[in-house]
């Protein structure tokens, strides 16, 4: 009897470890399990969530700036094609503020300075974008799955060919929402997250949510984007009236697309955008007799003189001068890689 | 209106060259002063007796004589202009205030472009944020909620008023 219950207890040992088994591998699969198709099909239902879903949920951002890092509460309303309501909670500086997008224009209520500012939608429901084309420029892996808020979700990692930048994604399986997102750098530092800490899906959320009604009295200013895209070089000198710098790639894999002649008041400048086929980099060309140097952020040493340095928590932003023109290169990747897009750019004859 | 200047306007009131109002206060005043009356029977006597005067052409040499005044004045008329100027520069008010129109005229121009560099500087990175954001968004898994963070408080540092950003050391 006594060799007998200790079989018993085994038994009942393997039988647990048995039925754990398939939950402990699903949690903990291994990077590539679940790769190739699987990674396109998650890549797919993210791109096509918002066309297919409206959902009303709290969000909880942490950008990281130096050594300091913000956390933002925002109350995140969509409704399908592109409507789009941002309440921030907190912290105090943002409580308050109000963003309605309607898909076809944002307006901003700011209520301390009880301001309405009016300008381009920054919702984009564009499917030009296929998993496809995104797996050709990134290496994408499903590394498992997770619940997120009582959500099974599957963890997605994007890795660009250059490992500049790392993206994590947990991706709602039944909707295609991403609840949650890390962003790191090549060595692993944290560099942007953002979860849901509460979200509910509907099948319509009511429009009146997304139309914006003006507060009595709020002063109204207008910002929308100047002028339209030209790819053509040498017309985008002509306009901007001096040899404008644009190779056709930086740092490898980012291409030209587009450049506009960006004013603003006192300010022009030539605006040159880059893409990775996902992640985009801003250029801006502007001659040193028209804008003195920004002396704002930190100092940066680079080869080819002063330079400026500006963590603004998701975006990065460096400032130089060279050849009698400020340039200024913005992205979300690490400092040390768009410092060395900057060197790269120094070498290029305009 | 006093007695001197209802007067005054007696001739014009022959004429009938008065508004009604003032026509109706000489008319007024006449039935009440002697002088004024006496006046304007002397001023209608005056004006029968030139109505009654024939009508005379001038004689031709009176154009040719005008003509010639008209020619002889003209070139001394631009001589003149230039002479007012030259004058005007005598005076030191006049030749101070037209030196510092000149040099404002010169200078507008250079402290506009040092005043239009230094804002451009000032406003430069917020639009450069502002407009990168906005291009931002066409990356399918940008976080747009942040998106909209960026974009608003760029926003208020194009209006003058910055966020005054928080946040707490790591």
């Amino acid at each position: 009897m006594r060799v007998s219950s200790t079989a018993l207890a085994l038994v009942w040992c393997a039988a647990i470890l048995a039925a754990a088994m398939p939950v402990w591998g699903q949690r903990t699969s291994k990077p590539g399990l679940l790769a190739g198709a699987n990674a396109a099909s998650v890549i797919q239902s993210v791109l096509s969530a918002p066309t297919l879903v409206d959902y009303e949920g709290t969000k909880i951002v942490t950008a990281v700036r130096g050594e300091q890092a913000e956390t933002v509460t925002i109350l995140e309303s969509y409704k399908r094609f592109g409507k789009l309501r941002l309440e921030f909670l907190s912290p105090e500086s943002t409580s308050g503020r109000l963003i309605v997008d309607d898909g076809a224009s944002s307006w901003h209520y700011e209520p301390s300075l009880h301001v309405v500012i009016r300008g381009p939608s920054f919702v984009t429901t564009s499917t030009r974008t296929d998993a496809e084309a995104i797996l050709k420029r990134y290496d994408a892996r499903v590394l498992g799955s997770e619940q997120v808020i009582g959500r099974q979700t599957l963890v997605l990692e994007l890795l660009p060919k250059t490992r500049r930048l790392t993206r994590r994604l947990w991706v709602d399986q039944a909707t295609g929402v991403v609840l949650r997102t890390e962003e790191r750098s090549q060595s692993g530092e944290l560099l942007f997250s953002s979860f849901f800490s509460r979200i509910s899906y509907s099948l319509n959320l009511p429009s009146a949510l997304f139309r914006f009604h003006l507060p009595a009295g709020a002063k109204i200013f207008t910002f929308y984007l100047s002028g339209d895209p030209i790819q053509d070089l040498q017309e985008l000198s002509r306009q901007a009236k001096f040899a404008v710098k644009a190779p056709g790639t930086l740092g490898g894999v980012y291409t030209f697309q587009s450049g506009t002649i960006a004013r603003h008041g006192a300010l022009m400048a030539v605006s040159l955008l880059y893409s990775d086929g996902v992640n985009i980099v801003s250029l801006y060309e502007t001659p040193s007799s028209k804008m003195a140097f920004p002396a704002l952020g930190t100092s940066l040493v680079m080869r080819s003189g002063r330079g400026r340095w500006l963590d603004l928590g998701y975006f990065r932003v460096v400032i130089w001068e060279s050849g009698g023109i400020s340039f200024a290169i913005l992205g979300t990747l690490p400092a040390e890689s768009l410092v060395a897009m900057a060197e790269e750019l120094n070498a290029v004859k305009p | 209106m006093g007695h001197a200047r209802l007067e005054r306007q007696l001739s014009a009131y022959i004429d009938n060259e008065l508004t009604a109002d003032d026509t109706q206060q000489v008319r007024a005043h006449l039935e009440t002063c002697v002088g004024c009356r006496e006046e304007l029977q002397r001023l209608e006597h005056v004006k029968r007796l030139l109505g009654s005067l024939p009508e005379r052409a001038p004689v031709p040499q009176v154009f040719e004589e005008l003509r010639q005044q008209i020619i002889s004045q003209a070139p001394r008329e631009s001589g003149s202009v230039l002479e007012a100027i030259s004058n005007a520069f005598r005076r030191p008010a006049l030749a101070f205030a037209a030196a510092a129109i000149v040099v404002l005229l010169i200078a507008f121009p250079l402290v506009k472009g040092r005043i239009d560099r230094l804002r451009a500087a000032e406003v430069g990175p917020d639009v450069f944020v502002r407009e990168h954001a906005l291009s931002a968004v066409a990356d399918p898994f940008a976080d747009r909620a942040y998106v909209g963070l960026l974009v608003t408080d760029a926003n208020l540092a194009l209006i003058g008023e910055p966020r005054s950003r928080g946040g707490s050391l790591r």
